[in-house]
């Protein structure tokens, strides 16, 4: 059944790590899983900010598709999404999609999922995980770095060609939403925690099973 | 997703997946495009109206809108404690038009056709050496494990509640995580056995 995982036939099952089918049907079923996670946390009701911002669940999304999957696959999964949004899914907050959400003032966020999503993978993939606590930390970093600053970064620069704001009113503007991304980091680094424990042959990052 | 199917034909029923598909990219497009809670109204309308006519098709959908009402009610009223009611009454318009054509898709179209749709549309990626047909599997997938995180989560929340008598709220955030992972695993080792070399 599994003679391509690299390992002889007959090794046990119960030996065997987590996650040891052939990387592309195992890439093929996360990456999709992760794009379902931000569509589901997009179909919680979103609050709009005067800014002309929507606060979301979904960053949370990206920030633990970096951090579990790696910088290839959550790139991936954010693509998948983006897709799935632009042939007119209402996957995003607040029931929308289309490909007027990208050049909507908020697109500049949307475009940063992605992004964020892959510096977060980066950095995960560099961190420490060898134990759950070392694992959460590792993500809280990674979360804040990928998740919050790359796309923050995305969203400004999106405010300031779409939106027509000045680079100061974009920054303060932006910043309203950080301490609520913060926690969602917080939310980040107890989930993989818990999965850390719970699956402890998880490769966080993407990284090779060592 | 394909557990939405309504098997009482409708006149919805007759109409192409490709043009249904079609319509709901581009009303999707110009709810975004448009301000005006006039218009915005009026297209909501329109969309109600066109969701009544399918009569008893859309009975399996009931629950499903009642949530989506309330979601509208509960960001209408947010956003007038914001001071900022008519916001909350764009947004909550947009949610029920996008909704309602979403719902009305889905319970006249089968997942298949829709899968065949999206394949084609991506056709077109496949000289730039990217496999549409992995890429509308991948879609599929998604949308399969979008319905499948709220089943999960309903079971655990029963079982928490009948263990404890109350709701499971984030507990339950751990325990969903890795079930949805070890899903994801089974998946991936029916796709191994399945899927061409």
């Amino acid at each position: 059944m599994r003679l391509n995982c690299g390992f002889h036939p007959e090794f046990p099952d119960r030996l065997k790590p987590f996650n040891m089918t052939s990387s592309r049907s195992s890439g093929l079923a996360y990456v999709s899983l992760f794009a379902a996670l931000v569509a589901v946390f997009g179909l919680i009701p979103k609050i709009d900010l005067p800014l002309g911002v929507p606060i979301t669940l979904q960053t949370l999304g990206v920030m633990l598709a970096g951090c579990m999957l790696g910088p290839k696959k959550a790139l991936q999964a954010l693509l998948l999404f983006l897709l799935a949004v632009a042939v007119g899914l209402p996957l995003l907050s607040g029931g929308r999609g289309g490909l007027g959400v990208f050049v909507a003032p908020s697109s500049g966020y949307l475009i940063g999922f992605p992004i964020g999503a892959l510096a977060t993978g980066l950095l995960m993939a560099y961190l420490p995980v060898n134990s759950p606590r070392r694992a959460a930390v590792s993500a809280f970093v990674a979360s804040a770095v990928g998740g919050v600053l790359a796309i923050h970064v995305c969203g400004v620069i999106g405010l300031v060609t779409l939106a027509k704001l000045s680079w100061t009113q974009a920054f303060w503007g932006t910043l309203v939403f950080v301490p609520g991304d913060l926690i969602k980091c917080v939310l980040c680094a107890i989930v993989v925690h818990s999965v850390a424990r719970g699956l402890p042959d998880w490769r966080f990052g993407g990284r090779s099973f060592q | 997703m394909g557990s939405f199917y309504s098997d009482h034909r409708t006149w919805l029923h007759a109409v192409a997946a490709p043009l249904k598909l079609l319509l709901l990219a581009v009303v999707g497009t110009a709810l975004y495009v448009f301000n005006s809670p006039v218009v915005l109204l009026a297209c909501a309308s329109l969309c109600l109206l066109l969701f009544a006519s399918l009569g008893r098709a859309t009975l399996p959908a009931r629950k499903l809108l009642i949530m989506v009402v309330a979601a509208g009610l509960l960001i209408t009223a947010f956003h007038a404690y914001l001071q900022q009611p008519l916001v909350g009454v764009i947004s909550a318009l947009r949610l029920l038009s996008a909704s309602l054509l979403g719902i009305a898709l889905m319970l006249t179209t089968r997942a298949n056709d829709l899968l065949d749709v999206l394949e084609s549309l991506l056709s077109p990626l496949n000289r730039f050496g990217i496999h549409s047909n992995a890429l509308a599997l991948q879609v599929a997938l998604m949308l399969r494990f979008t319905e499948h995180f709220f089943i999960q989560w309903k079971r655990l929340d029963d079982a928490h509640r009948v263990r404890t008598g109350k709701a499971g709220g984030f507990k339950l955030l751990a325990p969903l995580t890795i079930r949805m992972l070890t899903s994801a695993q089974r998946v991936a080792d029916a796709l191994e056995l399945r899927l061409p070399p």
